[in-house]
């Protein structure tokens, strides 16, 4: 046999691309060629393929040997083809059965010694070999629990590539040791996003809104914001508790569904922040990266093939952005794609990358450069110019798909010291679930879920308010102080509000709720008064 | 200073002039022909200004280009120089001003800074630049010189740069000035916007100072309003401030007037801020502060408006505010809290345009004594036996069963059998 093939995966962004690995020995000079679109960390595989075959005690086969990945037109990174690569060498010098191999998909990275690591991407990889028909599937030890998460395929975790070789040849599999020293398997490449994203563990402490004083206003648009995945933008002094707000919003929002626990999990899978020894995350993540972030770190991006940024790693969970007004102007205007349509689209030269980017978005910020401005206590020293600058630097596009503006009020002193307990976090859960399965009961037959994504003509023409409810919202629109925009947005809310308020439509007091979020103007009576 | 009286709206040729200050001058006028209103109220009689000289009512073209070159020289508001312009009149006091013949009642110092100006000021490049963007200027006598002015004395303005088609007179007749704070918070805005809306909406003239936030929303409001506005600025009006404004001041101009005391090119400088709110206060028949923080211009605005007679009002705001502090201490002080542009019109309109109460009175409060008694005796769910009514009542079994009737017969009760309950 000089002929051999096998499969792996490229994944790009968080799709996978079942690629086929093909071994040829030809008589001739000693010589190993990798061919297909291959980049540098994937070309350095001939060494340690070459290395870790020889290792695992086989003969390297002395002949002229190419190796293709197709199709060879599809750019291909990362050190996950190893495996591939050295079974299709294996199968063509025939130290193994190569319809053995045939019908495999390989994911894994292989050491000089011959033991496979653990890369990342493991699920979305396994997801599209699973999607392209392939049922067999073997990858590093430490990835197989998230590569079984699929279902619908049999997974072969293997320590090493003699392993792999006794299971394929029907031996004995020889028991290796587990590796000792330092553990590098979950060291992350730079430019991960480490640290950017917190995906509440289940051992660690988990912020609870019970711990928040006082603040009924924002807890209760929270609480919307959660119900309606309505967009939140918080505004207040420093110390006034929006950071502490922000932290419980995950909390609020029902456990991951199946479904979305995969998409979630196969985006940090691919960007490798994975929590160890939790392969699938079920609840919803929070990704709160700093104001000095740039482009790729917030959409994605990166050289070469981009990688999942804060919008993705925030894919049906939180993504909060303190300080927003001092972020960069591009940096934020570009958030309006993703919130738009649910995904970022990246293209760079070596290709465009989608990725999923459904998140709801909090965004705080001061009221001024020095952040007194505007409080009973006064002491603002920013000129009105200064103000007006920095408010600005919030542009009106973005602000425009933020449909919950909460003014946050410095807690005082007897609500801090009150000796009565708020709220939990699994009230106001139980509140938000009830909601949502109202809402979706009635989008039952919808692609939308959640009244923050209903489409306004939809919404106004299929689902009227209760009569008269709208006459205040009229009124505005007069003024010309609401918008058509304006008014689809106040709508949703309106529905959340009359989905948590256990009412069939929303009145006149759900719109008012709505509008004074909206306008940052309480109307009627308000947002605490609508309470049920 | 030329004093033409445009008494009664009409055409100010029909009117005499005096030299001296006499009963002519000091009269209580009414500026609007069409509502005869309290305007005179507020006013000290003694607040005219002393005129003397000047004897043409309309203003000749020497006259008018003298008082062009003199509203280059002379800094908006300056009552010395104003004092001494009106003494000699602008013809003589722009030729003493080129020849340097230096009146008494100028200082030396203030006469070379004076000097120094007249050298560079050319007024009828000034009238060509205005021309060349659509302004004017206005002189008083003209028919459109808005005579409210001459309450300003000596600070009166020695003419007013005009952008737009309509007759300042005739908005300023019945105009409101809404100011508050640039850094407004989106309730000021708001209820800038509401306010100037229905203002306008209602025939009223808006008149603001086009600056961010608050005036800029007041404007916005009055446009919207299909009403007419007028931005008075306190640089020239063929550029006008700020610059991010440009859009709404050519609206602006398009349904209402820019005005301003500089000549066109003329730069905003704090001073000029604080002389032009003095020229909104007494341009218009009052002023509604929206939001401002305590040393916010817009008070120094209600402190002018205050001191020219005019109505100064404030809209009220959350106390934990800062942006409404200000408006608060306003307030405090004896301003008219308003909330909607009716409570306004009540202030500045003619007599009898009064805005309804809020709300409505519960029918019950007017109850008389034992029938409200009874009636609370009542209990809410449920019903009662008569002698139960009366003993919680506190009055006789015959005098709580006479009033169940009467207030069975208005409805408020109902009887089934031998018990009484509330009718839903």
């Amino acid at each position: 046999m000089v002929f051999a093939r096998t499969c792996s995966v490229a994944v790009t962004g968080v799709e996978g691309v079942v690629v086929e690995v093909q071994a040829d020995l030809e008589p001739g000079v000693a010589a190993f060629t990798l061919v297909g679109l291959v980049d540098k960390s994937l070309s350095e595989a001939r060494d340690r393929v070459r290395s870790a075959v020889v290792n695992s005690g086989i003969a390297w086969p002395q002949k002229k040997l190419t190796v293709a990945l197709s199709p060879a037109a599809l750019p291909k990174a990362g050190s996950g083809f190893d495996l591939a690569v050295a079974c299709a060498v294996l199968a063509a010098g025939e130290h193994v059965e190569p319809a053995a191999v045939a019908e495999l998909v390989l994911v894994g990275e292989l050491g000089l010694d011959g033991r496979v690591r653990p890369v990342h991407g493991v699920l979305p990889a396994v997801l599209a070999a699973v999607d392209a028909g392939c049922r067999r599937v073997v990858v590093a030890e430490a990835n197989a629990t998230e590569a079984s998460l699929v279902p619908g395929v049999s997974v072969l975790g293997v320590r090493s590539l003699r392993q792999l070789v006794a299971v394929l040849t029907g031996a004995e599999p020889p028991e290796e040791p587990v590796t000792e020293g330092p553990d590098v398997s979950s060291v992350l490449p730079p430019g991960a996003a480490a640290g950017l994203c917190s995906t509440s563990l289940g051992g660690e402490h988990r912020p609870d809104l019970a711990e928040v004083a006082g603040q009924r206003t924002a807890r209760r648009a929270l609480e919307i914001a959660a119900a309606g995945r309505h967009h939140l933008f918080l505004k207040g002094t420093p110390g006034a508790g929006k950071t502490m707000l922000a932290e419980r919003l995950p909390g609020l929002l029902p456990p991951l569904t199946r479904q979305e626990a995969l998409e979630v999990t196969a985006v940090h899978s691919v960007s490798g922040t994975l929590p160890e020894g939790r392969p699938l995350l079920d609840r919803p993540p929070y990704c709160a990266p700093h104001h000095s972030a740039s482009m790729a770190a917030l959409v994605g991006g990166g050289s070469g093939l981009p990688r999942p940024g804060a919008v993705s790693l925030a894919h049906h969970g939180v993504l909060f952005l303190d300080e927003a007004a001092e972020m960069s102007g591009r940096v934020l205007d570009a958030l309006r794609q993703p919130l738009e349509s649910g995904l970022v689209v990246i293209a760079r030269s070596a290709g465009v990358v989608r990725l999923p980017a459904r998140f709801l978005l909090a965004l705080a910020a001061n009221p001024c450069p020095c952040g007194r401005h505007g409080s009973a206590a006064g002491g603002c020293e920013c000129t009105p110019h200064t103000v007006r600058r920095y408010r600005a630097r919030l542009s009106g596009p973005l602000m425009d798909r933020v449909d919950l503006r909460v003014p946050v009020e410095p807690v005082g002193r007897a609500e801090l010291l009150s000796a009565g307990r708020s709220e939990s976090t699994s009230t106001v859960a139980a509140r938000v679930v009830a909601a949502r399965e109202r809402a979706a009961a009635r989008y039952a037959d919808r692609p939308w879920q959640v009244n923050g994504s209903v489409p306004g003509h939809e919404l106004r023409s299929r689902w009227a308010p209760a009569p008269g409810a709208l006459q205040r919202a009229e009124q505005d629109m007069d003024r010309g102080l609401l918008t058509a925009r304006g008014l689809d947005r106040v709508l949703r809310v309106a529905w959340t509000v009359a989905d948590l308020a256990g009412h069939d439509r929303p009145t006149a007091s759900d719109m008012d709720a709505a509008l004074s979020l909206r306008s940052g103007v309480v109307r009627g009576a308000g947002l605490v008064g609508s309470l049920p | 200073m030329t004093r033409p009286r445009g008494s009664d709206g009409g055409d100010p040729a029909g009117n005499s002039r005096t030299d001296d200050c006499g009963v002519d001058v000091c009269a209580p006028e009414a500026h609007d022909p069409g509502s005869p209103g309290d305007r005179g109220d507020g006013r000290a009689p003694g607040r005219c200004p002393a005129a003397q000289g000047g004897d043409a009512l309309r203003p000749t073209d020497e006259e008018r280009l003298a008082r062009v070159a003199l509203s280059a020289v002379v800094e908006p508001g300056d009552p010395v120089v104003g004092g001494w312009v009106a003494q000699h009149g602008p013809v003589e006091a722009w030729r003493d001003l080129q020849d340097g013949r230096r009146d008494g009642s100028v200082s030396r110092r203030r006469w070379e800074g004076l000097r120094h100006r007249a050298g560079r000021t050319d007024p009828r490049a000034s009238l060509a630049e205005a021309a060349a963007c659509g302004g004017r200027f206005v002189a008083p006598g003209d028919p459109e010189w808005p005579s409210q002015l001459d309450d300003l004395g000596a600070a009166a303005p020695v003419g007013l740069w005009v952008r737009g088609t309509a007759s300042l007179r005739l908005l300023a007749v019945r105009s409101v000035a809404v100011v508050g704070a640039r850094a407004c918070t989106d309730y000021g805005a708001w209820v800038a916007t509401d306010l100037a809306r229905s203002l306008a909406a209602r025939g009223w003239t808006v008149a603001s100072g086009a600056a961010y936030g608050v005036d800029g929303a007041a404007h916005q409001g009055a446009l919207r309003g299909g009403g007419q506005t007028v931005a008075v600025l306190a640089s020239g009006v063929d550029t006008g401030y700020p610059a991010g404004h440009a859009g709404l001041l050519e609206r602006v101009r398009a349904q209402g007037l820019m005005v301003s005391e500089l000549p066109p090119g003329g730069h905003p400088t704090r001073h000029r801020f604080l002389q032009r709110n003095r020229l909104l206060a007494a341009l218009t028949r009052g002023t509604v502060v929206v939001e401002a923080a305590p040393r916010s211009g817009a008070l120094a605005t209600a402190r002018r408006a205050a001191a020219l007679g005019r109505h100064v009002m404030g809209v009220p705001g959350s106390v934990l505010s800062a942006q409404s502090d200000g408006v608060h201490q306003l307030l405090r002080g004896g301003a008219h809290l308003v909330s909607r542009a009716e409570e306004v019109i009540e202030l500045v309109g003619a007599m009898g345009e009064l805005a309804d109460v809020a709300g409505t009175t519960d029918p019950r409060d007017l109850l008389t004594e034992p029938a409200g008694r009874v009636l609370g005796a009542v209990p809410p769910g449920g019903a009662a036996a008569v002698e139960q009514i009366a003993a919680d009542a506190g009055c006789g079994v015959a005098g709580a069963q006479a009033v169940l009737l009467e207030l069975c017969a208005l409805g408020y009760v109902e009887r089934s059998g031998e018990s009484w309950s509330l009718r839903r």
